[in-house]
C-alpha cells in the first residue's frame, strides 16, 4: 500500500535519514523501531509531507506522493498522529474531533464515529466541551489519536501513541490500534515501547543512525539478539 | 511551504543586491553633491532601529518609540534653545527623561502582550502628541518648535555626522556585549518561552521593563539628534506612521540580531534617496515609487522571509570549538565540588526536617478540582515517584509547587519556609528546578546556550560588569560555560552542544531539559515524564543517572509512566487519582495496593 524507496532527508548538513526503503502492505501493522535520533520521526514527517525529502520516492496506492502537500496526502487517505500531540488548544474536545473529519462529507457517519471514539476513550466524553488546552498531557494524546481516526484514513501513521499515557491506558490504546487495523486500516507505527509495538505488529523495521539495519516479522525481530540488546533491554 | 523557502532565498539575494546598488548610486551622488542630510537621516534611523530591536528581541511588540522620540526631541529642543544648555548636556538629560517616562509607562503597560501591547503603546504615542499640541508656550504647540515659536535655528542645528557615527558605534558596542551576557540571554529566553525563563529564575517582569526602558532611552537619543538635524520639529513628525516606519526597520531587517534593524533602516532610507537621484522628482509617479518599493519589499519579506532579512545562525560555537580541557568534570553535578559563585553555600546536610511539605493544598479550575486537599512531606535526599492515571493532577501539582499556579487553599513549604504564592522565578532561586512534560526549550538557542541560561540565577554579573568588561564578567561566563559543558557530558549530550535545541529528537530534548534544570543547583528537582520518548535502554540509563543524582545529595520528584523506572529509583511513591492522594508508600507496598492497581496499572 505504501512504498518508500531510497529515501534520504537532510537537516542542513546533517543526514537524518540515509537511503532507506521499506514497504507497508495493505491491511497490516508495520512498526519502525529504533533509538532516539535514529530518524523515525523524520521518516514519518517525510511521508506525511511535512518535510521535504532530499532523495527518494514515496508511493501510496500506486501514486507518487513524494512532493504532495500535506492536505492532499490526508485527502488521499493517509493520516498522521504527530509526536507531541499538536492538538488545537483554543478549541473544545468535540471541535477537535470534528475538525479531524474536515475532509469528509458524511455527517451522520461523522457523528457515529465521534460517539465511537467517546466509547473508546470515556475520559474524552467526560471532557467533550472542555478546551483541549486544559486537558492533561495524557488526555491530549488520547485526543490526538481520536482526531486522526476521524479522518477515516485508509492508512494511519502513529508517532509514539503510548507517550505520556498511564499503563492502564497504554494497553487500551494498543488494543484500539489492533481493532482499527482489523476493521481495515493499515497502520505504520513508530514506537519507543518496542515490546508493546512488536506484540501487535506484523512486520518490523529497525532503524539506527538514519539507516534500516534489520527487518523481519515481529517474531524474528523479537528473537534477534542484536535488537534485544540494542532496544528491548532485559525486560 | 517548500516553494516559499526557495522564494525567500532569492528574495534575500534580490534585496541585498538592491541595497548594494542603491549604496553605490548613493556614493556616486554623494561625491557629486556632498550633502550629509541623507546620511544623517540614515544614522538616526539606524539608532531608532536599535531602539525597536531591544523590545522585539524580548518579544515585546511595542509601538511607543515614536512617542519617546518626540519626548527626546522636545526635551532637548527646550533645554538647548530656551534654557541655553549645550547639546552634549541636553542629550543625557533628555535620555534620562525618556527613561523615567518609560519606566512609569512600562510598569502598567507591560502586563499586556502582543496586539494589546501594540495598541496601548500606540495610544501612548498619541497622548504625547496631544500634550505637545496643547502646551504651545512650552513646545510651540501645533505649529511646532521653530523660529516663529521662539526656537532659534542657530542653536538647534547642531547635529553633526561624526556625533551620530560615534553614538551609533557606542550603541553597537553595548549591544555586542549585551548579546553575550546574562542579561542578553535572559531577554532572548523571555522572547522564546517566558514560562520556562521564569523557572530558570529569570524575573520576567523586571527584564521586560528593563528592555522597555532601554528602548525608550535609545529612541529619545534619536529624537535629540533628529531635532538638531532638521532645526525645527513638529508634532506631525511623530505620528502613528513614524512608529510603523520604525517597526518596519526591524521587521524588514530582522529582529534576532542587532545588525538586522540597522540593515532594515539602511535599505528603507537609502533606497528612496537613490531612486530620487536616479529618476528625479519631476514625474509624479517616480516620487511615489520609493513608497511602493518599500511597501512591496516589506510585504514580500513578511511573507517569504518571516523573521527578517538578516538572520545569522545563532550557532556561533562553530567558530568556538569546544576544548576538551574546558569541560568541567562532574563539577556541576557534584555537590562537593566548588560552587560556581565564590562563597556560595553548598546545600544543607541531610536532616530530619522534610525538604518539601504540602499542607491541605487544593486547586480548582472552574468547576473541576484538579488538586484536592493534598498533604505530604518529602524528606531531604530521597527520590519520590509521583504516579496516577492521566488527568489525575500530577502536572498541576508540579505547577503549584513551582509557583506557576497558586493554590486556592493550603500551604507549601520548602525547608520550612512558606513559599505559597511566590512567583516562579523566586521559587527557582530558592532551589526548585524542573523539567516540562511538554518540552519547553529555548528553540532558537543551541543546546549549550539553553543550559547556560539555566545558570542565570547563579551568575553574579550585571550590565555594568558586562559593558565595562570587568574581570568578573569573563570569569563567571567562562565558569558557566564550563559547568554547562560538564552537565552536557554527564547526560551524554556533548556531541549536540552547538546544535539548535529544536533539531534534537524528543528523548534528547528531555535530557537537555534535565541538564538545564540542574544548572540551577536545585535542592529539589522535579522531573515531569523525563523518559517519555525514550526506549527501554535509554530509560534504564536515565534511571541510573537519577540514582547518581540521589547519591550526590539531590532530592528528586519524578512523574513517570515507565513503571520500571519508578520502581527502580523511588524510595517512596505517591499515587494520585482524581486530584486526591490515594497512596504514599514504599514501592513494594504501592504495587500491591488494590486501589492503585485498579486505578493505574489495570489487570494484565
Amino acid at each position: 500500500m505504501l512504498e518508500v524507496a531510497n529515501l534520504s532527508v537532510n537537516y542542513g548538513s546533517i543526514e537524518a535519514v540515509r537511503d532507506i526503503s521499506f514497504q507497508v502492505p495493505e491491511g497490516k501493522i508495520v512498526t519502525l523501531i529504533g533509538a532516539n535520533g535514529a530518524g523515525k520521526t523524520t521518516t514519518l514527517s517525510s511521508i506525511s509531507g511535512l518535510l521535504r525529502p532530499g532523495r527518494g520516492k514515496i508511493i501510496f496506492q500506486g501514486q507518487d506522493i513524494t512532493r504532495w502537500p500535506t492536505d492532499q496526502i490526508v485527502r488521499a487517505g493517509l493520516a498522521q498522529v504527530a509526536e507531541g500531540r499538536a492538538i488545537l488548544s483554543p478549541l473544545t474536545v468535540a471541535e477537535n474531533l470534528e475538525l479531524g473529519a474536515f475532509v469528509r462529507r458524511d455527517r451522520a457517519a461523522i457523528r457515529q464515529d465521534i460517539d465511537r471514539i467517546y466509547g473508546q476513550f470515556p475520559r474524552l466524553a467526560e471532557r467533550r466541551s472542555q478546551l483541549a488546552g486544559s486537558l492533561s498531557g495524557g488526555e491530549q494524546q488520547m485526543l490526538a489519536i481520536g482526531r486522526a481516526l476521524m479522518a477515516q484514513p485508509k492508512m494511519l501513521l502513529l508517532d509514539e501513541p503510548s507517550m505520556g499515557l498511564a499503563p492502564i491506558i497504554i494497553n487500551q490504546v494498543f488494543e484500539i490500534i489492533r481493532q482499527i487495523n482489523e476493521q481495515g486500516t493499515t497502520v505504520l507505527l513508530v514506537e519507543q515501547n518496542a515490546n508493546k509495538a512488536l506484540k501487535i505488529a506484523d512486520y518490523a523495521y529497525v532503524m539506527e543512525s538514519g539507516r534500516v539495519t534489520f527487518q523481519g516479522t515481529a517474531e524474528e525481530v523479537r528473537s534477534s539478539t542484536h535488537v534485544v540488546e540494542a532496544f528491548l533491554g532485559k525486560g | 511551504m517548500r516553494t516559499k523557502r526557495t522564494v525567500g532565498v532569492y528574495l534575500r539575494y534580490i534585496l541585498y543586491g538592491l541595497l548594494a546598488v542603491s549604496l553605490a548610486a548613493y556614493a556616486i551622488y554623494f561625491t557629486q553633491n556632498p550633502n550629509v542630510n541623507d546620511l544623517n537621516r540614515f544614522l538616526i534611523n539606524a539608532i531608532l532601529g536599535l531602539s525597536i530591536f531591544v523590545t522585539l528581541n524580548t518579544g515585546l511588540l511595542s509601538l511607543a518609540n515614536a512617542g519617546f522620540m518626540a519626548i527626546g526631541a522636545y526635551s532637548s529642543a527646550i533645554l538647548v534653545a530656551k534654557v541655553g544648555l549645550p547639546l552634549f548636556l541636553s542629550l543625557p538629560l533628555a535620555m534620562l527623561i525618556c527613561g523615567i517616562v518609560g519606566l512609569l509607562i512600562g510598569l502598567p503597560v507591560l502586563r499586556l502582550t502582543d496586539v494589546y501591547l501594540a495598541i496601548s503603546t500606540l495610544g501612548f504615542g498619541e497622548i504625547v502628541r496631544v500634550i505637545i499640541v496643547t502646551t504651545p508656550d512650552l513646545t510651540g504647540g501645533a505649529t511646532g518648535a521653530n523660529l516663529s515659536t521662539g526656537f532659534p535655528f542657530e542653536r538647534m542645528r547642531q547635529t553633526e555626522t561624526w556625533m551620530l557615527v560615534l553614538f551609533l558605534a557606542f550603541l553597537i558596542y553595548l549591544f555586542y556585549w549585551l548579546d553575550r551576557s546574562k542579561t542578553g540571554r535572559a531577554l532572548r529566553a523571555i522572547r522564546q518561552n517566558s514560562g520556562a525563563a521564569a523557572t530558570m529564575g529569570i524575573n520576567v517582569v523586571y527584564y521586560r521593563n528593563l528592555a522597555f526602558v532601554m528602548s525608550a532611552v535609545i529612541a529619545g537619543a534619536a529624537g535629540v539628534f533628529y531635532a538638531h538635524q532638521i532645526g525645527s520639529i513638529d508634532n506631525n513628525d511623530f505620528r502613528f506612521s513614524k512608529a510603523v516606519d520604525i517597526l518596519s526597520y526591524g521587521v524588514l531587517g530582522g529582529t534576532t540580531h542587532w545588525f538586522g534593524p540597522i540593515l532594515g533602516a539602511g535599505l528603507l532610507t537609502v533606497l528612496p534617496v537613490s531612486l530620487r537621484e536616479v529618476f528625479g522628482t519631476s514625474v509624479a509617479f517616480f516620487t511615489q515609487l520609493p513608497v511602493i518599493i518599500n511597501g512591496l519589499a516589506l510585504l514580500l519579506v513578511v511573507i517569504f522571509l518571516p523573521g527578517g532579512l538578516f538572520q545569522p545562525s545563532r550557532y556561533r560555537h562553530k567558530e568556538m570549538p569546544i576544548n576538551e580541557a574546558e569541560i568541567a568534570d562532574d563539577v556541576a553535578v557534584s555537590k562537593e565540588s566548588p560552587p560556581l559563585v565564590e562563597g556560595e553555600a553548598v546545600g544543607p546536610p541531610a536532616d530530619a526536617l522534610p525538604l518539601l511539605e504540602l499542607h491541605d493544598v487544593t486547586r480548582t479550575f472552574g468547576g473541576i478540582t484538579a488538586v484536592d486537599n493534598i498533604s505530604f512531606g518529602i524528606p531531604q535526599g530521597i527520590i519520590c515517584g509521583l504516579i496516577g492515571p492521566n488527568g489525575s493532577g500530577k502536572t498541576t501539582l508540579l505547577n503549584l509547587i513551582t509557583g506557576i499556579y497558586h493554590p486556592n487553599r493550603g500551604r507549601i513549604l520548602l525547608s520550612g519556609r512558606d513559599i505559597t504564592g511566590l512567583p516562579p522565578h523566586l521559587i527557582a532561586k530558592l532551589g526548585i528546578g524542573r523539567t516540562y512534560q511538554n518540552i519547553r526549550l529555548f528553540n532558537d538557542m543551541t543546546v549549550l546556550e539553553n543550559v547556560v541560561v539555566g545558570h542565570h540565577a547563579r551568575i553574579k554579573t550585571n550590565l555594568f560588569t558586562t559593558w565595562l568588561r570587568l574581570p568578573q564578567e569573563r570569569r563567571q561566563e567562562a565558569l558557566a560555560r564550563q559547568e554547562a559543558l560538564g552537565l552536557l557530558k554527564r547526560l551524554g549530550l556533548l556531541g549536540f552542544a552547538s546544535q539548535p535545541a529544536s533539531k534534537l529528537s524528543y528523548g534528547d530534548q528531555r535530557r537537555v531539559e534535565i541538564a538545564r534544570a540542574l544548572a540551577l543547583h536545585p535542592a529539589l528537582l522535579l522531573l515531569d515524564e523525563p523518559a517519555a520518548g525514550m526506549n527501554d535502554v535509554e530509560t534504564a540509563l536515565l534511571a541510573e543517572f537519577i540514582l547518581t543524582l540521589k547519591r550526590q545529595g539531590y532530592t528528586v520528584v519524578v512523574i513517570e509512566h515507565h513503571i520500571d523506572l519508578i520502581m527502580q529509583v523511588s524510595n517512596e511513591i505517591i499515587v494520585l487519582n482524581f486530584g486526591k492522594k490515594i497512596a504514599q508508600d514504599v514501592p513494594v507496598e504501592v504495587q500491591q495496593n488494590a486501589q492503585v492497581v485498579e486505578a493505574y496499572f489495570g489487570q494484565e
